[in-house]
């Protein structure tokens, strides 16, 4: 049995020496695949994070025209807090223009273009409100009657802008997943022909093999193996590639401290758990490809 | 030992490369195949070893049936018979202590083993001070007689050689038929296929004659033609 075993491990040894270059191109394959399945899943859990935090948040913002009057103003919030079963009073928020301009630094800091068209002068100030009803109905509803107060430019409903956001992570979702399946398959096929080509380099010593009557997993052990590792070691590569990224996105994400916009940062136990799955998948995606040549070509 | 039942078998629908032949080999005979080239010898062998399988018939080897066994037995069939080509079929990266080895190797004997046996059969092929070569650092008898330990070390039941001397000048074929002969003494069944005139004339052992896939002729203590 001990020999059996040093047998393979010295056998899968030598065949990775011998093919470097088809090594290194389904290593990195491999790699390069599963970053992206372990990218799917943290930008997945990001956009769930930021969903899930909205969904108890702002739901409801009432815009306030930039020439209103104090007493407009006044009288807004008091339309406003008369609805005490609608909206949870205590948590109405009023950001004063200077106060809006400050989030729109943020909110539109991609978009320069928009950004220069807003002064502190001209930005509305605006009332965020939180409904305490589930009924989506009800709340826009009294959205609807806010507009017909003077004063009031705009109401906008998160409901909107989450449903936006839904849309864009499912699609983000299908695609990268899409992506990451595509290239897994490379990566299986890739790691299919570093093991045909091992196999038919070493097809005289296999025809011997099967004429001294070893057995057909005896051989194809060492071979397979190989593959594993492969598919092994471009998971473990996908791992630090993800750390780093995951690590880089943190830190930016950090500096929106103050807004919704932090609750797209990962947990790390989080992203423990998918370097754990892309080892996993990476071990079998290699052991798969492997397995398919090692039995499809056997009969050198 | 062995027993063909109405064997034929056909590459292809227009070539039929055994038909209907039918031998028995005992047990310790030694057995001359004969015949031009494509009359059917090899195929003989193949079959044999389950390399090949047969349309109609039946080959049975030490007891048993060889084409109604699963193909997992297969190794285990093997393991019982030893093979030598015209061509050797040695590994040329290992030297012929490794390549003997790898026999013994492969079927997952230990090492103690391996470091007994292997040196023995060196030993009987005449090889012992050569055992740290490569193949190419070796003349043609040479290389046959490490094929021949190969398939020698695990100590068969059967020999099958399929044109041992093919690639050698007639003094080192007439050596290797002697240590064949010496092996054969030991109990072992072989049965060589071969077209050397000289030899199958010398040794005076049984020759089945092949014509087209046809058994024209099967003669105790015969010669050539």
């Amino acid at each position: 049995m001990l020999a059996r075993i040093s047998y393979a491990f010295r056998e899968t040894w030598a065949s990775f020496k011998r093919n470097v270059t088809l090594t290194a191109a389904a290593v990195v394959t491999s790699a390069v695949s599963l970053l992206l399945v372990g990218s799917t899943f943290l930008i997945q859990r990001a956009f769930d994070n930021l969903l899930t935090r909205w969904k108890g948040d702002v739901e409801l913002i009432v815009y306030v025209r930039s020439d209103a009057s104090p007493e407009q103003i006044a009288f807004i919030q008091e339309a406003i807090e008369s609805q005490p079963t609608i909206i949870d009073v205590s948590k109405v928020r009023y950001l004063n223009q200077a106060e809006s301009y400050a989030e729109a630094q943020k909110l539109f800091a991609g978009d320069p273009g928009t950004l220069r068209l807003l002064t502190p002068e001209n930005i509305p100030s605006q009332f965020k409100v939180v409904p305490i009803s589930d009924d989506s109905n009800l709340i826009r509803e009294l959205g609807e009657s806010f507009r017909g107060v003077e004063g009031v430019r705009e109401v906008a409903y998160a409901q909107d802008v989450f449903d936006v956001v839904s849309r864009v992570s499912q699609f983000i979702r299908v695609s990268t997943t899409v992506m990451s399946v595509v290239l897994l398959l490379v990566a299986i096929g890739l790691i299919w022909n570093t093991i045909r080509t091992a196999m038919f380099a070493r097809r005289r010593e296999i025809e011997v093999m099967k004429l001294v009557g070893a057995t057909n997993w005896f051989i194809r052990i060492p071979f397979m193996l190989e593959g594993l590792l492969q598919g092994l070691i471009g998971g473990v590569l996908s791992c630090a590639g993800l750390w780093g990224l995951n690590t880089a996105w943190s830190n930016a994400v950090t500096e929106f401290n103050d807004t919704e916009l932090a609750a797209l940062v990962v947990s790390d136990g989080y992203a423990r758990w998918v370097m754990v799955t892309l080892l996993v998948i990476g071990a079998v995606a290699g052991a798969i490809g492997s397995g398919i040549a090692a039995s499809r070509f056997l009969d050198v | 030992m062995i027993r063909l039942e109405s064997v034929t078998k056909s590459y292809n629908p227009e070539v039929t490369a055994l038909r209907d032949a039918s031998f028995e080999v005992a047990k310790g005979e030694f057995v001359f195949l004969v015949g031009p080239s494509g009359s059917g010898k090899s195929t003989i062998l193949r079959l044999m070893n389950r390399q090949e399988q047969p349309e109609k018939g039946e080959v049975w080897v030490a007891g048993k049936d060889i084409n109604s066994m699963p193909d997992s037995n297969i190794p285990f069939l093997r393991r019982k018979i030893g093979n030598i080509f015209q061509d050797y079929k040695l590994l040329l990266n290992k030297t012929v202590f490794e390549n003997v080895a790898f026999a013994l190797e492969v079927i997952g004997r230990p090492k103690h083993v391996i470091g007994q046996q292997v040196p023995a059969v060196l030993d009987l092929v005449g090889l012992s001070d050569k055992e740290d070569r490569f193949p190419h650092q070796l003349s043609g008898g040479e290389q046959q007689r490490v094929s021949i330990a190969r398939a020698f070390v695990n100590r068969p039941l059967i020999l099958l050689a399929d044109e041992p001397t093919g690639n050698l000048d007639p003094a080192t074929g007439e050596g290797i038929m002697r240590l064949l002969d010496r092996i054969n003494g030991t109990g072992t069944t072989v049965v060589m296929a071969t077209h050397d005139q000289r030899i199958v004339n010398q040794m005076r052992k049984r020759v089945v004659q092949l014509d087209r896939g046809v058994i024209v002729r099967d003669q105790e203590r015969g010669v050539y033609d």
